[in-house]
């Protein structure tokens, strides 16, 4: 019965929270618990009632070491890249330059800045940020990530609900009027780059039609445009995904048994081609979440929003090592999880997955 | 199917809630002038800031002993929290008269202790203040930077028993003033800074003085200044000020075309002749410069007669037609707008006199001279101007050069440690005043990477420096500007740059200035 309701739950309670967050309304740390005891703690039941607890502990043992692969990588990379972080247009003299090497410990020896780091780091904390002086890079990670997910998780729904029905729809009427028109428009959706798409689109609904903002990130009029435009390429490809993995399940033995003993086509479509023609969509869906959940630097730029992904790219421009290590570090823990995520979903809709 | 029914009724709600013109921080338009920042300031701790952005909000804020008379386009000192100074033994020795009844933000009065700590904060070698050797014209301050003088009491700054700020300097310096208009000399709150540490710039806790006072700080969204009632001086005529951060130009200019923004700086050039008419838009001539230095440790560049002949080669008026701008053609280091700029200065352009040189030095085959790089950093604009003097040159000396561009900090490093035979540069003014330009080419200055030292010119600059004369200063920057662009070569000034802004139609009285200096306090609204 519990485990009945978990699903549904999970569901209304995310999809509450996002139309919530959508509209401005603060979610209060009761609701955050309950959302944190229904997903995990769900998660944790699930886990053991299908004993996939070996599986799931040796996959976050993998997560630690992969974390620890790409410190290491990036930070000897830091070391190999020519300029540093105090080089700057006014040349400092040498006495100024001791004062900030010295702060930073610059002149400490690599392996002892490297053991430095990852004492600090086993700590939880990642240090000053060198170009916005006296602020933890955790604590610019903590306020410039909400909005970037917060605009990830809008994009992801549009995507699934466009992609998903307009990739249904052209498989199931393949050759059709319909297809054509939807995987017209996929290709341009996987083809037009967004610094492309985000001009149109501001062009033609806030300066020709009123409707949206053309930019900033203050509330429901703001979100609109962007979450259209990150999401338009996620759904291009998951309807096109979703339109080969239909073609495939209606070809497939069983709707031709299906078809055979006189099902109509309805029952055919939602009981049997949709269910497993999903599988392959939720595959792509790991890394798919990742992507967008972790911001776009040309997204965030045009729309003027305060996300992660500027620090990303701009940390390495400023040569900002530990504002660059932090976000490095952030992005292959999220994607890591969203596969994570992905692999026990699998398990959950299709009992065949085995999990060693 | 009810998720897109959700959906559909967020965009229409979304649809009549996008026409709403309150703002955020429930900040009434009427009394909110909008600015774009273009970034997030890295820092508020002014003793630690080096960039305009942080300088753009510490201005507005905080107050410097001096300030400039932004309506004088030469812009002169005057009072700012030191209502007056004089100069003994020879501008060596600098007295400053604090004003009387300035109060803090939390209402502890301003005293001059206040300036020393300000300056020794900045000096502490454990601030690692990037801008410390501002202060390096004060007696010892070098020392103590570097750790050499423990006791802050060694360095040149003390209060006497009339309350007065007396510096002591190195050397005699005429134009000491002027340092006291930069950003990080302001005076400090001590206390403040050891309670708070790291975070005493919060807006709860930060200790200002200025016109404006530090409401609301969302790192990467937006600023918030409300006007300071306990301001010394004539009170900000706009109450509030809403800074926003927003580094994408045609973003910038989208939200100041739906009448979002009152103030944006910055348009790109490709853009600018749709703007140029409009009532709204000045372009303000900045005091900087671009040029081209040559490694003169190398050749061909060794020989000053190629440096002349390239100087020679290269119109400058073409450079600028092509930038569109309104930019200034520069033949002399000293750009436009500043004392000690004279027009002739320097080598102007002439193509058959720059061939004869060319061929004067040994190069009549030109398939002889050996092959070079213009380098520069990666930048659109950088590029088509390098591209320009590329094609000038092929055309007046028939020689071919490469144009090499390389990321910004590469870059630098590259200039300092393996410095190209050619390469671009820029100087961009701390404090309007010549020596801060003449001083980057002399042969001890960090600055200088081509490697041409001239003992006369250090000593032309060490005079005029201590000079509080100011037409011998005239005199003494003409005669090393003309051994600088003339005679030796070691440069060749291109142009000055110019900011593009817009104002909204509300704005008046907007401080245009070429030192960059947004002040905001004495800005009203139509």
């Amino acid at each position: 019965m519990i485990a009945r309701a978990w699903g549904p739950a999970v569901l209304g309670l995310f999809v509450l929270a996002v139309v919530m967050s959508f509209f401005n309304f603060e979610i209060s740390k009761w609701q955050w618990m309950l959302n944190g005891v229904v997903f995990f703690g769900g998660a944790v039941v699930f886990t053991i009632s299908r004993g996939m607890t070996f599986f799931v502990v040796k996959r976050l043992f993998e997560t630690v070491f992969v974390v620890w692969m790409i410190a290491s990588l990036t930070f000897i990379l830091l070391r190999v890249l020519p300029g540093g972080p105090f080089d700057s247009e006014k040349a400092l003299p040498p006495e100024v330059l001791a004062n900030l090497a010295k702060k930073y410990h610059l002149n400490d020896s690599v392996p002892k800045q490297y053991l430095d780091y990852m004492v600090d780091l086993l700590h939880g904390d990642l240090g000053q940020s060198y170009k916005y002086i006296g602020r933890d890079t955790s604590a610019i990670i903590a306020e410039s990530l909400p909005s970037s997910v917060q605009l990830g998780i809008y994009a992801l729904l549009i995507s699934y609900i466009v992609g998903i029905p307009a990739g249904v729809l052209a498989g199931w009427k393949q050759g059709s009027k319909t297809d054509f028109a939807a995987m017209f428009l996929a290709i341009s959706g996987v083809s037009l780059p967004s610094f492309l798409m985000a001009p149109i689109f501001i062009m033609v609904f806030c300066f020709w039609l009123g409707w949206f903002e053309p930019a900033l990130w203050e509330g429901p009029g703001y979100y609109v445009l962007p979450m259209v435009v990150l999401g338009l390429r996620p759904a291009a490809v998951i309807a096109r995904l979703t339109r080969a993995s239909v073609l495939e399940v209606i070809h497939s033995d069983y709707i031709r048994t299906a078809k055979a003993k006189g099902l109509d086509s309805r029952t055919i479509l939602f009981k049997h081609v949709l269910r497993n023609s999903l599988i392959p969509v939720l595959t792509l869906s790991g890394p798919l979440a990742a992507g967008v959940l972790t911001g776009s630097f040309v997204i965030e730029q045009i729309f003027a929003i305060p996300g992660i992904a500027k620090h990303l790219v701009l940390s390495v421009t400023n040569r900002d090592y530990p504002l660059i290590l932090g976000t490095t570090l952030l992005f292959s823990v999220m994607l890591v999880i969203a596969n994570l995520v992905t692999d026990f979903l699998m398990a959950v809709i299709d009992p065949r997955v085995k999990m060693i | 199917m009810r998720l897109m029914v959700v959906m559909v009724l967020v965009a229409l709600t979304a649809a009549c809630t996008g026409k709403s013109s309150h703002l955020e921080y429930g900040l009434d338009v009427k009394e909110t002038m909008r600015v774009n920042l273009l970034s997030e300031p890295p820092t508020l701790d002014w003793s630690k800031a080096t960039d305009t952005t942080s300088a753009t909000v510490i201005f507005n804020i905080m107050e410097t002993l001096v300030n400039y008379n932004l309506a004088d386009p030469e812009l002169p000192p005057i009072p700012g929290l030191a209502t007056d100074w004089t100069a003994s033994e020879g501008a060596r020795i600098w007295t400053f008269n604090l004003r009387k009844g300035v109060k803090w933000t939390d209402g502890t009065e301003f005293i001059g202790q206040h300036v020393v700590d300000g300056w020794e904060r900045m000096l502490n070698p454990a601030t690692a203040s990037e801008y410390a050797y501002f202060l390096f014209p004060v007696k010892n301050a070098k020392a103590f930077n570097a750790g050499k003088i423990k006791d802050f009491k060694e360095v040149g700054i003390k209060i006497n028993d009339q309350g007065q700020v007396v510096v002591e300097l190195e050397k005699p310096m005429g134009y000491f003033p002027l340092l006291l208009t930069h950003h990080s000399t302001c005076p400090i709150r001590k206390d403040t800074v050891a309670k708070f540490g790291d975070k005493w710039t919060d807006p709860k806790n930060i200790q200002t003085l200025g016109a404006y006072a530090l409401k609301v700080w969302d790192h990467d969204k937006n600023i918030v200044l409300e006007r300071n009632e306990n301001y010394y001086g004539e009170k900000a005529k706009i109450k509030n000020v809403l800074a926003y951060m927003i580094n994408e130009y045609s973003t910038a200019l989208n939200l100041f075309e739906s009448g979002k923004l009152d103030f944006q700086e910055t348009i790109p050039f490709k853009e600018l002749p749709q703007y140029k008419n409009r009532p709204g838009f000045h372009s303000v001539p900045s005091l900087s410069l671009w040029y081209m230095g040559f490694n003169v440790r190398k050749p061909p560049f060794n020989d000053v007669k190629v440096r002349k002949a390239f100087s020679l080669a290269v119109n400058r008026k073409q450079v600028t037609d092509l930038l569109n701008g309104g930019h200034t053609p520069l033949t002399s280091w000293v750009p436009l707008g500043m004392f000690g700029y004279e027009k002739e200065i320097g080598t102007k352009f002439d193509a058959a006199k720059a061939a004869a040189m060319l061929d004067e030095a040994g190069y009549k085959d030109r398939t002889k001279f050996p092959k070079v790089s213009l380098a520069l950093n990666t930048n659109e604009n950088h590029q088509r101007v390098a591209e320009n003097v590329q094609a000038q040159l092929k055309k007046n000396l028939g020689i071919d050069i490469q144009v090499v561009n390389e990321e910004w900090k590469v870059y630098l490093n590259r200039l300092h440690n393996d410095t190209p035979s050619l390469f671009r540069m820029g100087w961009l003014a701390d404090f309007p005043d010549p020596d801060n330009f003449m001083n980057v080419m002399t042969s001890y200055s960090d600055n200088n990477y081509t490697g041409w030292k001239n003992k006369h010119y250090d000593e032309l600059i060490e005079a005029a420096a201590s000079s509080l004369d100011k037409e011998k200063r005239r005199e003494i920057y003409k005669e090393a500007q003309k051994l600088l662009t003339e005679t030796e070569v070691p440069v060749v000034p291109v142009f000055s740059d110019v900011r593009p802004i817009l104002l909204s139609e509300r704005v008046q009285n907007f401080p245009l200035n070429s030192i960059n200096r947004w002040i905001l306090k004495g800005v009203s609204f139509k």
